[in-house]
């Protein structure tokens, strides 16, 4: 019984510090929404064989990838919020808490999850709106595997921040991380074309998985097996919420 | 069976010894406090007490169960304010709490009701809206004190409770513990460097220093077990001093001790023995240019035992304090 009482606690105050800080929320939007109007916008325009080499219109072919983007950059940022616990004091008060740490911190990745999709789905209405060609029956989908996403990323964050000490740290990682993740997952350009050496680093890529499967539902087409992105996405999920409970669990103050 | 138990509690960090064996007990409906300076380990024991620090060697009991082994045991039965904010400052303070009794089990009716009663003790209903980054010191603590009693604790552990707040923000949190003591039977431990506050509040205390508890007893017992009240005489040059105290009867002084014209007498009721002194000093014409005396404190009790002090006194009278303390 308390296990939910936990879980609805965390999700409850993630929900509400979220909302309380609007001009955050437009902040985390902006961002992908000039990359997918500069560099959808230009790509499409000066170069048209991208289009028939892909055999769909590049904006639409992007803007899957520019939806997993958000999402991941949102979720994945979020477990820096852990740190900041941690410099608040807050996080004394979860820990001296009789309720199930694991609980506490499924309970805050999903309420980090519900965030990062809502962004995305302010994202992929505007998306929505400037390519009609996308699929809306598969939006709901689309927002799914996003959700799913952003549990993984979260944990994955969640599990690096329990290890760190400064913000600083974390942004360090965060930002050496982000960025090659998004350009090797197939978001900008497909990869079949690519040459058979880069390929393997597109495959250990999880985000990989989340563009192709996202793309699946928005667009119709996909570079790999679906059953297999939604296994992988599963998987490594599954993997990393364990983990992050696991480091969270032996979290001390010492 | 004690409310807390402690055995040769030992904390390291590295080659830094933090908590260097200390054993007490807490009984049922006490308040219990630590005195110590800073650094001296009092917040390194509370993070074991209430289980978020692992100690070294030895072995605490909060309410009966092992801090090591049943760590959610402990948890469910204890209320802690640490000594650093602890709320959420993004949310509001009915917010803190609400999450707070969430995660102590609190649901529906119960737990509403619960969040209004904690809101208007610690009498912040009127701020309850308000971004707890927007609260004064004094506000925050109260409403962590609010926050740690919520879920109704067997034990609560304060750590400074009043640190940096205004006398009468202090006085009311005093009042609040008595409060709870008396009519709620919760038993408290705290810690503190305010001598007034140890005095004030605490039932018993233990000082403690570099780690080791140092004494232990009631705020009295502690006070007599050092001894007398003191005297002190500034006459203006040793020789007058010497004059004096040769004038002075030997058996009404547990002990004295001069210094650059000031005499500190060591006796067992000053009241008494103030009369006396001006007495042989006025019959032998010696000037008396000032006189004070002390009844022992806990501070006091702090240099006995560990040959320094807790706080700055007078500069002007620094040096007797010193040589009061040789005298012994
Ligand atoms: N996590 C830690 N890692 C390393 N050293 C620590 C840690 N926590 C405390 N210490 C050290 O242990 C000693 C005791 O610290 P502690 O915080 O228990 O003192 P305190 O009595 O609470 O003092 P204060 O009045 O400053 O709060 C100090 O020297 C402190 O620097
Ligand atoms: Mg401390």
């Amino acid at each position: 019984m308390n296990e939910r009482n936990i879980i609805y606690a965390m999700l409850y105050r993630q929900l509400r510090r979220y909302f309380r800080a609007k001009s955050r929320v437009l902040g985390t939007i902006i961002n992908p929404l000039m990359f997918f109007l500069f560099l959808g916008m230009g790509f499409s325009a000066s170069m048209r064989g991208i289009s028939a080499a892909i055999g769909v219109d590049y904006l639409a072919f992007l803007a899957p990838g520019i939806a997993v983007m958000t999402t991941f950059t949102a979720s994945f940022i979020g477990g820096i919020s852990v740190i900041w616990d941690r410099e608040f004091g807050f996080l004394k008060e979860v820990l001296v808490a009789p309720a199930s740490r694991t609980y506490a911190i499924l309970g805050r990745a999903l309420g980090d999850s519900v965030t990062s999709v809502l962004q995305t789905f302010l994202i992929m209405i505007l998306i929505y709106a400037i390519v009609p060609s996308l699929k809306v029956g598969g939006m709901l989908f689309a927002l799914g595997t996003c959700f799913i996403t952003s549990l993984m990323f979260n944990s994955l964050g969640i599990a690096i921040a329990s290890k760190m000490r400064s913000p600083e740290g974390f942004q360090l990682i965060a930002n050496v991380l982000i960025f090659p993740l998004i350009f090797l997952s197939g978001a900008f350009y497909p990869i079949e074309n690519l040459p058979a050496v880069v390929k393997p680093i597109f495959y250990i890529n999880p985000l990989t998985y989340s563009v192709d499967l996202t793309r699946y539902f928005m667009v119709g087409i996909s570079s790999l097996p679906v059953h297999l992105d939604l296994t992988v996405l599963l998987l490594l999920t599954a993997i990393f919420t364990f983990l992050s409970a696991r480091t969270f669990n032996r979290t001390t103050l010492d | 069976m004690s409310a807390i138990s402690v055995r040769n509690l030992v904390k390291k960090f590295g080659s830094l010894t933090a908590v260097d064996g200390i054993s007490f007990d807490v009984e049922k409906g006490e308040i219990f406090g630590f005195l110590g300076p800073n650094g001296a380990g009092k917040t390194t024991t509370i993070n074991i007490l209430v289980t978020l620090m692992r100690p070294t060697s030895g072995e605490a009991y909060v309410a009966g169960y092992n801090v090591v082994e049943e760590p959610v045991k402990v948890r469910e039965r204890i209320g802690i304010v640490f000594q650093d904010p602890s709320v959420d400052r993004n949310l509001t303070g009915w917010e803190n709490l609400y999450i707070h009794g969430l995660v102590y089990g609190l649901r529906g009716e119960e737990l509403r009701r619960r969040v209004e009663e904690s809101l208007e003790f610690a009498e912040l209903t009127k701020f309850k809206d308000v971004e707890v980054k927007n609260y004064s010191g004094g506000m925050i603590r109260r409403l962590e004190i609010a926050r740690g009693l919520m879920h109704k604790p067997e034990i609560l552990f304060l750590d400074e409770p009043t640190i940096g707040l205004d006398p009468q923000t202090r006085a009311k949190i005093w009042e609040y513990v008595e409060k709870l003591r008396d009519e709620e039977g919760v038993t408290v431990f705290l810690t503190t460097h305010y001598i007034e506050e140890a005095e004030r509040l605490c039932d018993r205390v233990a000082i403690i220093d570099h780690g080791r508890i140092v004494a232990m007893g009631s705020p009295d017992e502690l006070k007599q077990g050092i001894g007398k009240d003191v005297i002190y005489v500034r006459v203006g040059d040793n020789s007058s001093a010497a004059r004096l105290l040769e004038g002075l009867n030997k058996g009404m002084l547990v002990s004295y001790k001069e210094l650059n014209g000031v005499l500190a007498l060591s006796v067992s009721n000053a009241s008494k023995a103030i009369p006396t002194v001006f007495e042989v000093a006025s019959r032998m014409g010696i000037r008396i240019e000032e006189i004070k005396y002390t009844q022992p404190s806990l501070s006091d009790v702090f240099l006995h035992y560990t040959g320094r002090e807790m706080r700055d006194e007078e500069a002007d009278w620094r040096e007797v304090i010193r040589m009061r303390h040789r005298m012994r």
